[in-house]
């Protein structure tokens, strides 16, 4: 019992990067610490990604440690380590709804010396650079982005839908000529993939969801959106289930050939694709549809490289030059290539390479061109939780979305309003 | 005392030292931890951290998410437990009779018991999906949407926590009945008692202190359930499973409300601690009236 504690004791001083493994610095060599999230895949092309800098940077010594795979877990982890003001922590990944709150409290460091807004945004996709800048500051760079999109059946309906209306007629169509079948798949369960989803529907009739650096759902488009998906359960288009499904479970089900329309993030094609997928070259993907007609924006997941506010200056550079180092382009498309990772930089979208390489990724263009972080507020953490909680209520039917939406607002403002200026 | 027993006294205190080191760090240190915090608002994202002395409680006695947590709570553990006693009791009766293949039966019963929750709670979503699952497909007439609406989900969880643990309470039970002298029994055969008549007079007065101690048991459990009902359905839909720890770990964990799910945990503490008082005290006065 004893040995397991203390065997325990050292697994999380080591994770949490305590005195004892900063040995004293080797004359000249800057040890630099990187905590990236496992990218799966074969393990040799990030290897030699991480070498290629090595060999650049001979005054570096290198460590790559990885995260649990659980984002709740890691950020967990990195906001015990970061405020314990742990010092063997250099380069950090940080999800994209954690930079507002990471940059709050000081954690990270503001790195526009080396990556000014403007270059962000001339080179990147506009959401990943809007996701990572605050107050014309940047605090992270974009690493690889992920955004929701739109999975349709091509054998079943003979388009993509552009209209929420169209895609309702469209699915009792084929629901019609082939009963059992389910109309739209998406994430209702209680978790942080129902906001995205929500926040999707919002957008997509026109709504804004950030407002002087705080959460507003209770507008006229927001009960607008949560009225859509709460209509989509109540009138059977999307099958009961869909409010306790996540990605797999609505994935599963699509690929059994379940289900004309599907909202889920880009990793889903490769598994319809697969080798012995029932729907097997019979999906397509377009933009989410919107209530006016143009391509609805997804929301925006991935993510980026920042560096800790403590790490000292002489690591600090080399931190820098190491995040430089992992999003420049050559590595983009080791990530696509290699994990199937989606490029954060646009220019990569055009890339011949990439085209010829990975067609799929190559076809995200117009999606994550779109793509739009979710509200992007040191509070997101705090209040995307209450926010679950009065979504699910809505999709329920337990509550009407109105008062849910009324509900969600009041606790945003009071987490906002407690907080110190 | 003698010098020697006084030696040994401190020998034995040495002895215990190390324990009472390693108890009182890992046990004691977090419990008063956690109550001190609770008294504090605590958030790391704002640096705040400041005393606000019984502020969080007033908070949480307005709080409808935790005065609903705490009646689901209450819930779930009472017909968890009492579903669990009652099936539990009939089960042990069987494994203290049966002869042949005793030993396989008991081990098959507690299987259960020694799968890991989570990996539990992951096979019974499995089989409540909607979908694929086998109970959505033997289910007779309309189908039940079990995880996705709020009251199946609540039962769903309570059904996967007697799944769960009846075999540990028929083991508790199977050890009281082991307790019981076979004198009694053959006593009461002579006098031509009934079947009935000997489970009413004799068997159940007799496990009464392994049945309370199963409640006891028990009831502390089902009350601070946690991983069961996460992996489930992580408090959801609608919060419709959100039992007082999955509170406290989303606000102290996902949120990063440090303090106030710091006072959602005592609360939790104290109405555990109230639970034990009670069934032990009561446990306490069936001893004096068996002694």
């Amino acid at each position: 019992m004893r040995r397991a504690l203390l065997s325990a004791f050292a697994v999380m001083a080591a994770l949490l990067g305590c005195s004892e493994r900063q040995a004293p610095e080797a004359a000249g060599r800057v040890r630099l610490v990187l905590k990236y999230g496992p990218l799966w895949g074969a393990p040799e092309p990030f290897r030699e990604l991480l070498a290629r800098f090595q060999q650049a940077n001979p005054d570096v010594e290198l460590v790559a440690e990885p995260m649990p795979n659980a984002s709740d877990l890691a950020h967990q982890l990195f906001v015990t380590a970061l405020e314990g003001g742990a010092a063997d922590l250099d380069v950090l990944v940080v999800d994209v709804i954690w930079v507002a709150e990471f940059a709050r409290a000081g954690w990270i460091a503001d790195l526009s010396g080396a990556f000014p807004p403007a270059r962000l945004r001339a080179e990147l996709l506009p959401g990943a650079a809007e996701a990572v800048i605050l107050g014309e500051r940047t605090f992270a760079v974009p690493w690889y982005v992920d955004v929701g999109i739109l999975y349709w059946r091509t054998d079943l309906v003979p388009r993509a839908p552009r209209t929420y209306h169209e895609l309702r007629s469209l699915a009792r169509a084929a629901m019609a000529r082939s009963p059992g079948l389910a109309g739209f798949l998406w994430q209702g369960r209680q978790y942080e993939g129902l906001d995205c989803n929500a926040f999707e529907a919002i957008w997509g009739h026109g709504g804004e969801t950030l407002r002087e650096g705080r959460l507003v759902v209770d507008t006229p488009e927001g009960r607008a959106g949560v009225g859509w998906l709460r209509d989509l359960v109540a009138s059977g288009v999307s099958p009961p289930s869909v409010t306790s499904a996540a990605e797999e479970d609505s994935r599963r089900r699509f690929q059994q050939g379940e289900a004309v329309f599907m909202r889920n993030w880009p990793y889903a094609l490769g598994e319809l694709e697969a080798q012995g997928s029932p729907v097997r070259g019979r999906v397509g993907i377009a933009p989410l549809p919107s209530e006016g007609g143009a391509p609805g924006p997804g929301a925006l997941g991935g993510w980026q490289l920042a560096v800790s506010a403590r790490s000292p200056p002489p690591r600090r550079a080399a931190a820098e030059r190491l995040v430089a180092h992992l999003t420049s382009p050559d590595a983009g498309l080791v990530l696509a290539l290699d994990y199937a990772r989606n490029p954060a930089r646009r220019a990569l979208y055009e890339d011949p390479r990439l085209r010829a390489g990975a067609p799929r990724i190559a076809a995200l263009l117009p999606m994550v061109e779109r793509a739009r972080p979710r509200p992007v507020s040191p509070y997101y953490q705090l209040v995307a939780d209450a926010l679950q909680g009065e979504l699910s209520a809505a999709l329920t039917g337990l509550r009407s979305p109105e008062e849910a939406l009324r509900r969600a607002q009041r606790q945003a403002d009071r987490i906002a309003g407690a907080a110190p200026p | 005392m003698t010098s020697r027993a006084a030696e040994d006294a401190r020998t034995a205190w040495r002895l215990v030292a190390p324990a009472a080191v390693l108890l009182g760090g890992v046990a004691l240190y977090p419990v008063a931890a956690g109550f001190v915090m609770g008294l504090e608002r605590v958030v790391l994202v704002f640096h705040e951290h400041r005393f606000v002395g019984l502020a969080n409680y007033r908070a949480l006695l307005a709080d409808d998410r935790f005065l609903a947590a705490l009646a689901r709570t209450a819930y779930f553990s009472a017909v968890a437990v009492g579903a669990e006693l009652l099936l539990a009791l009939p089960l042990a009766l069987v494994l203290d009779r049966a002869v042949r293949g005793r030993g396989l039966l008991r081990a098959a019963v507690l299987i259960p018991w020694a799968i890991p929750t989570a990996v539990s709670a992951k096979l019974w979503a499995w089989l409540l999906e909607p979908g694929f699952g086998l109970v959505a497909r033997l289910w007779p007439g309309t189908p039940v949407n079990w995880l996705g609406a709020p009251a199946p989900a609540l039962h769903a969880a309570i059904l996967l926590d007697v799944w769960k643990t009846t075999p540990f309470v028929a083991l508790v039970l199977l050890a009281g009945l082991q307790n019981i002298s076979a004198d009694v029994y053959a006593a009461a055969a002579v006098d031509g008692a009934s079947r009935w008549r000997t489970f009413r007079a004799i068997t159940l007065p007799l496990l009464r202190p392994a049945i309370l101690l199963a409640l006891l048991f028990r009831s502390l459990d089902a009350f601070r359930v946690f991983d069961a009902v996460y992996v489930l359905t992580a408090g959801g839909p609608a919060n419709a499973t959100e039992t007082l720890s999955v509170y406290a770990y989303k606000t102290l964990v996902r949120a990063g409300d440090f303090g106030y799910g710091a006072a959602i945990s005592v609360a939790t503490f104290a109405c555990v601690a109230l639970l034990s008082g009670v069934l032990l005290a009561v446990l306490a006065r069936g001893a004096e009236d068996a002694a």
